[in-house]
């Protein structure tokens, strides 16, 4: 409705000159400076920014949540035309229950394991309100279903480890919304989320926004989620506001260095592969307590001068509703800059010779007995269970070339190459890599194939002993392995860390003294120190920030092309592996329903779940139309897969099928070649899937 | 054009304990004139206005300065406010008529939206209904304003929709209304808009038995 009577009313909430502060033993430390927005109702801001930039201090210091030692120094937080600075505990607290909610990356953090969802549903009602327990179900379950949730009263009577995650973070939106709150603030509420269920939890944000005129305060470090949610966009650097503007016009004209640094860190689907292309951000975020004395972005910055060194620059109107804090604003034109040399990626050459196979995985099943719960387990007389979470995987790698591995969680990504790498015995199939049979678990692998064949972790923190400095970590394998003669394995060690841009100060250093970009750098020179054929990453920068991110991705491509080294990378979100990778394969339910050349597969022909996929990947420029195709629930169990196709639960386009694709019930779908090596495992016709429109457009 | 359409939602509440002066300050600075007063829960217990809590002299009588400044220091929302008893309040499914209707039955200008258990959802003014009647017969765009008087009987509507159905000219706004002072006659106000003044005139004029007693442009209001 164009005319609602709200929009000249008062902002829900107005944030001045906020300055927040966290006391330690060596003085405060001012993590926000300065800060101010307001949000009006049915708005939602979004602020978005590295780890570290003060977002989520920002958000808890709204409701006065900072935790013993934070505290608000100076400005004022005006909610409802009241101040919320110096309220009591006991009023925040009752604000927080009326009028203001809060959903947090965790879900389990605002659940209580012990009562079951529907039991802290209806308390929210009934202690409070006075409603009756019957009405106060009717009403929980009706949220519930408003959040989409299937199968709403069943959820009810779960406990919260019993429902998935994605599951979980809709009970604790559904619960935010029961008290109906004027401001819902959200920090990284689906950053712990596969992106198809990301993808509907936030399609459920803007339509809350939009029916129950909710002002919404959404953190997210990722530039996707923050085009497709916001109406508009803040950024934080260093604690301070750098930049705010609608969402549409901070994507087209960012005018803050930092922001257009930050655009440049993430791939977009939109563009062609030449644009996905990522460029880092140099350096990293200043510790509050080390700041530059002019501009806090200065040392990072591609435009600095003299000037900038000495004054730090205010937040200021730069157009109709555009604020930017540069000195330099005006002078500056996002559309010339030019990579400075150091953060081009190295792209490995095309070589015109067809490389060999390296890599040959054939019929690949694994699966994990899972007992039947039955007391004849006990005498070994339980009927066996097998989660099937690879189940005939084919596919070869030529030498030098990465494969990117995309699906949802559960798809059984890790699970093929923790059998490749040997972490889990095959069930079946064959696997050749270099001569060597896949078969043997790793403890049984001779010490050459161990050494020619290395992973990366999502979590860097798993793998490293936090007791062994750096340098220590990184020697292991040279030793073991042999690499180098023992007087040159220091050497070898500093060669390494210089490789992945770390130097040689961090030989001595510990990991908890490392962030958490640094610990994965080490990671993969830890992986790559024995010069293995192959390497297979697992999520590797997931868990990373996107500047971070840009430059592990691009380290990584650097040191293949350098080494020559196979890869297999495993995503979750498709336009990450994009220019990275030569060859994608989608999984579903352990099995590959998609692989082919990577350009290939970001156009029709595409099997009806990696269209899904697509839809799904929230895409940082909100010009960028995007066809509205969503998966329902989750993937099914691999215990007991789907008949036929095992997408068929799912599917949305089986409707294309005669009988609405019955035979997909029925029938394993046939192989369908595309040519080129593009292979498509789908009942319908390849013409027809040609023919579908293209999930992504880019904007002319 | 049900009350949940046009209502602010998440008004500006007190509860009982608030001190009136700092209620006063909260509706001025806010640009309000009404504030629901709730419980916990955001459940109504009553309403306060800025016109009734200007004082009433026979309030103050006897008072000296000294004791109406402390008197105000101390008078909270509780005791002022219009309880809960006295007051009109009106669900989000209702209509707006309903609504204008409580208004005038009640000589108030607010009123507070509430659920069932009394929990207050938002605020509907005088100003929100205005909001709606001058969209209802205005739009918001720019066109042809006419008002027809047509006798009260059966068919006489049917007529109108008719000539303006053939002539492909945009409808973006009607209103029917028994005419003020002209018994067994209706007023109806149409908006039209993609033609021009003559020909929409010609076409009304073949209507026998309606005239047309007012015809003007209208350009586009105020955003809102
Ligand atoms: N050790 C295990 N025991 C039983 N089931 C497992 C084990 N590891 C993984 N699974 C199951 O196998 C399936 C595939 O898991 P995984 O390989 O981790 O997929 P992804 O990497 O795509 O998240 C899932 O259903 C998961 O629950
Ligand atoms: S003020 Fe100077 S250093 Fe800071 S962002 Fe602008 S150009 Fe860069
Ligand atoms: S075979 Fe059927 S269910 Fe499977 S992807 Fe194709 S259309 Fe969908
Ligand atoms: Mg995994």
């Amino acid at each position: 409705m164009t005319t609602s009577p709200g929009k000249m009313n008062e902002p829900v909430v107005r944030v001045q000159n906020l300055a927040i502060a966290y006391e330690t033993h060596s003085g405060d430390v001012n993590a926000v400076r300065d800060v101010s927005f307001e949000i009006h109702r049915g708005e939602t801001l979004g602020l978005v920014g590295e780890s570290g930039c003060g977002k989520s201090t920002v958000a808890y210091g709204l409701v006065n949540y900072l935790g013993r030692n934070g505290k608000i120094v100076h400005g004022e937080i005006i909610f409802q035309g009241e101040s919320l600075v110096g309220r009591s505990p006991e009023e925040l607290r009752k604000l927080r229950g009326d009028q203001i909610a809060m959903v947090y990356q965790d879900p389990m953090t605002s659940l209580n394991p012990v009562l079951r969802v529907g039991q802290q549903m209806t308390e929210v009602l009934t202690v409070h309100r006075g409603i009756s327990v019957d009405e106060a179900r009717t009403r929980c379950v009706e949220m519930l279903r408003r959040v989409y949730m299937p199968d709403p009263e069943a959820v009810m009577g779960r406990y919260p480890h019993q429902i998935s995650g994605g599951q979980q973070q809709r009970v604790v939106i559904a619960m935010a919304l029961l008290n109906n709150p004027a401001l819902l603030v959200m920090d990284e509420p689906t950053t712990a989320l596969d992106v198809t269920v990301e993808a509907a939890v936030l399609d459920l944000v803007a339509d809350l926004r939009r029916d129950f005129d909710t002002a919404i305060l959404f953190i997210s470090h990722n530039l996707g989620v923050v085009a497709r949610v916001s109406s508009r966009v803040g950024v934080m650097y260093a604690g301070e506001m750098v930049e705010q503007a609608p969402v549409r016009e901070i994507f087209a004209h960012p005018r803050h260095p930092y922001t257009q640094g930050l655009m440049r860190c993430v791939p977009r689907l939109g563009a062609d592969k030449a644009g996905s292309v990522l460029y880092p951000i140099r350096g990293r975020v200043p510790a509050p307590d080390r700041l530059p004395p002019g501009c806090v972005f200065e040392p990072r910055c591609d435009y600095a001068t003299e000037h900038c060194r000495q004054e730090r620059p205010a937040l200021r109107q730069i157009s109709n509703r555009h604020m930017v804090s540069c000195l330099r604003a005006e002078h500056i034109r996002a559309s010339e800059w030019q990579p400075t040399e150091d953060i081009i990626p190295l792209m490995p050459a095309a070589d015109a010779a067809e490389p060999e196979t390296i890599l040959n995985v054939d019929g690949l099943r694994t699966y994990y007995k899972q007992s039947s719960g039955s007391p004849l387990d006990l005498i070994g007389l339980g009927k066996k269970r097998y989660v099937r979470a690879v189940d005939g995987v084919s596919f070869t790698i030529p030498q030098g070339k990465t494969l990117g591995v995309v699906g949802e969680s559960g798809c059984g990504k890790s699970t093929l190459i923790k059998t490749l790498i040997g972490l889990e015995p095959m069930t079946g199939g064959a696997a050749q890599f270099l001569g060597f049979d896949l078969e043997k678990k790793a403890s049984k692998r001779d010490m050459g194939l161990i050494r020619e064949l290395q992973m990366v972790f999502q979590n860097p923190d798993a793998t490293m002993n936090p007791s062994y400095s750096v340098g220590t970590q990184i020697e292991r394998p040279l030793r073991r392995f042999k690499v180098v003669p023992p007087n040159q394995i220091h050497a070898e060690v500093v060669r390494l860390l210089r490789a992945v841009k770390l130097d040689e100060h961090y030989y001595d250093r510990r990991p908890r003294q490392l962030s958490g970009g640094e610990k994965q750098r080490v990671g993969i020179a830890r992986a790559f120190a024995g010069r293995p054929d192959l390497v297979l990453c697992d999520e590797p920068v997931s868990a990373l920030d996107v500047s971070v991110q840009a430059a592990v991705l691009n380290l990584l491509l650097e040191i293949q092309r350098e080494q020559g080294t196979t890869m297999i990378f495993i995503a979750h979100d498709l336009s990450v592996v994009r220019f990275f990778s030569d060859y994608v394969a989608v999984m579903y339910l352990g099995q590959i329903v998609e692989i082919g050349p990577a350009e290939a597969i970001y156009a029709p022909p595409y099997h009806p779940y990696t269209e899904s996929l697509l839809a799904a990947v929230p895409i940082p420029d909100p010009s960028v139309a995007q066809q509205h195709i969503r998966l329902e629930g989750s993937v099914p169990s691999p215990l007991n897969p789907p008949s036929g196709c095992r997408f068929h639960t799912r599917c949305p386009r089986r409707q294309l099928l005669p009988d609405g694709g019955a035979i997909c019930e029925r029938e394993v779908p046939p192989m369908q070649d595309a040519g080129d090596g593009h292979q498509i495992h789908c009942h319908i016709p390849l013409e027809t899937l040609h023919d579908l429109e293209p999930v992504v457009q880019i904007a002319a | 054009m049900l009350v949940k359409d046009y209502m602010t939602r998440h008004p500006i509440l007190v509860d009982t304990s608030r001190r009136v002066v700092e209620a006063q300050r909260l509706m001025a600075e806010s640009k309000v004139g009404h504030l629901p007063v709730v419980a916990d829960g955001k459940r109504l217990l009553g309403m306060v206005s800025r016109a009734a809590l200007s004082l009433r002299p026979e309030q103050l009588e006897g008072l000296s300065f000294w004791d109406l400044t402390d008197y105000m220091a101390r008078l909270t929302v509780g005791r002022v406010m219009t309880p809960l008893s006295d007051i009109h309040t009106i669900s989000p499914s209702s209509t707006l008529e309903e609504a204008a209707d409580l208004m005038i039955a009640g000589h108030v200008t607010a009123l507070p939206v509430v659920e069932e258990g009394g929990v207050v959802v938002g605020i509907i003014t005088q100003t929100d209904l205005m909001v709606e009647l001058r969209n209802l017969l205005g739009a918001i765009e720019p066109g042809w304003r006419v008002v027809l008087r047509v006798p009260d009987r059966e068919g006489e509507f049917r007529k109108i929709m008719l000539a303006l159905a053939t002539s492909n000219w945009g409808v973006m706004a009607m209103g029917c209304v028994r005419s003020p002072r002209h018994p067994g006659f209706w007023d109806v106000l149409v908006k039209v808009r993609y033609c021009e003044r003559e020909e929409l005139v010609a076409e009304l004029k073949k209507i026998a038995g309606q005239e047309i007693i007012d015809i003007r442009e209208t350009t586009s209001y105020t955003e809102r």
